[in-house]
């Protein structure tokens, strides 16, 4: 995708899906007379006015989902990071774990979250837990693969300077996994926020989870409350995303998506 | 934006790479063995072995404290599965519909997306930035909405399914069809061909190992949409019974769901694996 979007389209894409909806909102409640019409489409500006009335509630649980989901994923991040390091330095170490980190993307991870909630019971350091896991392994495969896109001709060029295996990697082959664990983060960040929320789902006291579920129960009265939780959840899992690349703009700029022309992205 | 999930390398692919981190190694002998058949499938299995060995003899329950029916033993767990196995069965066969009719409707809207976004692309682009920003919407806020609009049945995980694996078939596709090469276009249009017979020879062609790449992340996300879409209203499959059964702390039952999870996982990739190998032998890297 590129780097610039051009920002009219989107802008109007916004603009005609929320019209749309207002629309849809209103006939259905209206006209059709649905059952539950609010609970199913409420309106957007109702939805809005909920988010400013219980803005301070809202800010405060999605920051506990949101400290807690943050401290896993770096956890994780760093485990995964050093991991990948230690497979690349190590073929032992390869031998042993990348079977298992492959394998481990093909397995629902999220599952775990219940039972991660059932081993420990400590809605804290179940939530950093699950986070970490989900993390771990996106992270440590994706720096792998950076880690091992070094051209050979850059290494024998280290080689023949007679660089010892610390600078090969300090200058060669940490600055170029940068790409691949930045894609590995921009992966982990909303899913270590999902994962977080699905704990708090099964039976936390705090969190943005938590009020999504009560409001969910309470029924028709708090619908518009209700799907402020859900736009919050939402965009709590797009802060995320949205922190890592602002990150990797400043600590890997030179790739070309980030080229403002020329190049491909 | 990056584009999911690293593609796997096999194992025999990984040790191939680096002739030169090869021969920098100081303990040649030792990396030698680690190269060997042997070494290659024993050392994972034996590591494998080694970690339910230690989980058996309660090696975890002493080093964290734990109790047996927090952490269920694996003998336990097998035992489960075993009594369980028809209901098991008959469960991760549901969640697997749910995946794969919901990974089939979302990836086909997102080819939609990127194909749109491909021939008008003024105003197709923004399409496909909204499509990404729903990627980023956590499944759990997704799952009640599907449930109010589509009721408790399989239609609301269709759907949960189907919106998480839109974005990563739209974003795969647009790119594979946006990076065909100029020379191909050109040739093209020398022939007079239309802008259909371009799409359909050059552009649909020439994404399509990216088309894939984007169906092998979803096969994983379709899983767990499946799974975490049936915790919250649903009256079967394995999702439903995971989290019943921990609620109930009946431990044993839910890692048994787990793993039959894994094993439907792993099976569902493997398949997408070799259709991949099917309709893209001619594509570099499928070349041995």
């Amino acid at each position: 995708m590129k780097a610039r979007v051009r920002w009219m389209p989107v802008l109007a894409w916004g603009a005609a899906i929320l019209l749309v909806w207002e629309l849809v909102s209103w006939y259905l409640l209206e006209r059709a007379e649905v059952e539950m019409a609010q609970s199913r489409l409420p309106y957007v500006h109702r939805v809005l006015a909920a988010f400013g009335t219980y803005g301070g509630v809202l800010a405060k649980e999605g920051w506990i989902t949101f400290t807690n989901a943050a401290w896993g994923f770096l956890a994780g991040a760093a485990a995964g990071a050093l991991l990948a390091v230690l497979m690349s330095a190590s073929r032992w170490m390869e031998r042993l774990a990348f079977p298992y980190a492959v394998a481990s993307q093909m397995v629902p991870i999220l599952g775990l979250a219940p039972i991660v909630f059932g081993i420990v019971r400590n809605e804290d350091l179940a939530r950093v837990l699950i986070a970490a896991y989900i993390t771990f392994f996106p992270v440590a495969l994706n720096m792998l693969r950076g880690l091992r896109s070094v051209p050979p001709a850059s290494l024998e060029l280290m080689r023949a300077c007679a660089a010892g295996p610390w600078s090969v990697y300090r200058k060669l082959r940490l600055p170029a996994s940068l790409p691949g664990l930045f894609s590995g983060l921009k992966i982990a960040a909303p899913l270590a926020v999902t994962g977080a929320i699905l704990v708090e789902l099964m039976g936390a006291s705090r969190g943005i989870g938590v009020i999504m579920l009560r409001n969910l129960y309470y029924g028709p009265s708090h619908v518009y409350m209700f799907w402020s939780t859900v736009i919050t959840g939402a965009l709590l899992g797009i802060l995320s995303y949205a922190i890592v690349s602002g990150i990797e703009r400043i600590a890997a700029p030179w790739q070309p998506e980030f080229r403002s022309r020329g190049g491909d992205a | 934006m990056e584009s999911g999930i690293a593609t796997p390398v096999t194992a025999a692919e990984a040790g191939k790479r680096e002739p030169a981190a090869e021969a920098a190694k100081p303990a040649r002998g030792r990396a030698r063995l680690s190269d060997s058949a042997a070494g290659r499938i024993g050392l994972p299995v034996a590591a494998g072995v080694l970690f339910i060995a230690l989980w058996e003899l309660q090696a975890f329950h002493r080093m964290l404290n734990l109790k047996v029916y927090q952490l269920p033993l694996p003998s336990a767990i097998a035992r489960t599965m075993r009594d369980h196995f028809d209901i098991l069965l008959s469960y991760a066969g549901y969640t697997l519909a749910e995946a794969v009719l919901g990974m089939l409707v979302g990836s086909a809207v997102g080819f939609l997306v990127a194909l749109i976004a491909t021939a008008w692309p003024r105003w197709g682009s923004g399409s496909l930035f909204i499509v990404a920003s729903l990627n980023a919407v956590p499944i759990v806020a997704l799952a009640p909405i599907m449930n109010l609009w589509f009721g408790s049945g399989m239609g609301s995980r269709i759907a949960v399914v189907a919106v998480t694996t839109m974005a990563a078939m739209a974003i795969n596709a647009h790119k594979g069809m946006n990076m065909v090469d100029p020379l191909a276009l050109d040739l093209m249009r020398s022939y007079a061909a239309r802008k259909r017979q371009m799409f359909r020879y050059v552009r649909v062609a020439g994404s399509l190992p990216y088309v894939f790449t984007a169906l092998k992340i979803n096969t994983t996300a379709s899983m767990i949409g499946a799974i975490v879409g049936e915790f919250f209203v649903s009256s079967r499959g394995l999702g439903y019974l995971l989290s019943n059964s921990i609620k109930v702390a009946k431990m044993p039952l839910g890692w048994s769901c787990i793993v039959m999870a894994a094993i439907v996982g792993i099976l569902f990739y493997l398949v997408v694996e070799r259709l991949e190998k099917m309709f893209i032998r001619w594509h570099p890297s499928q070349r041995s």
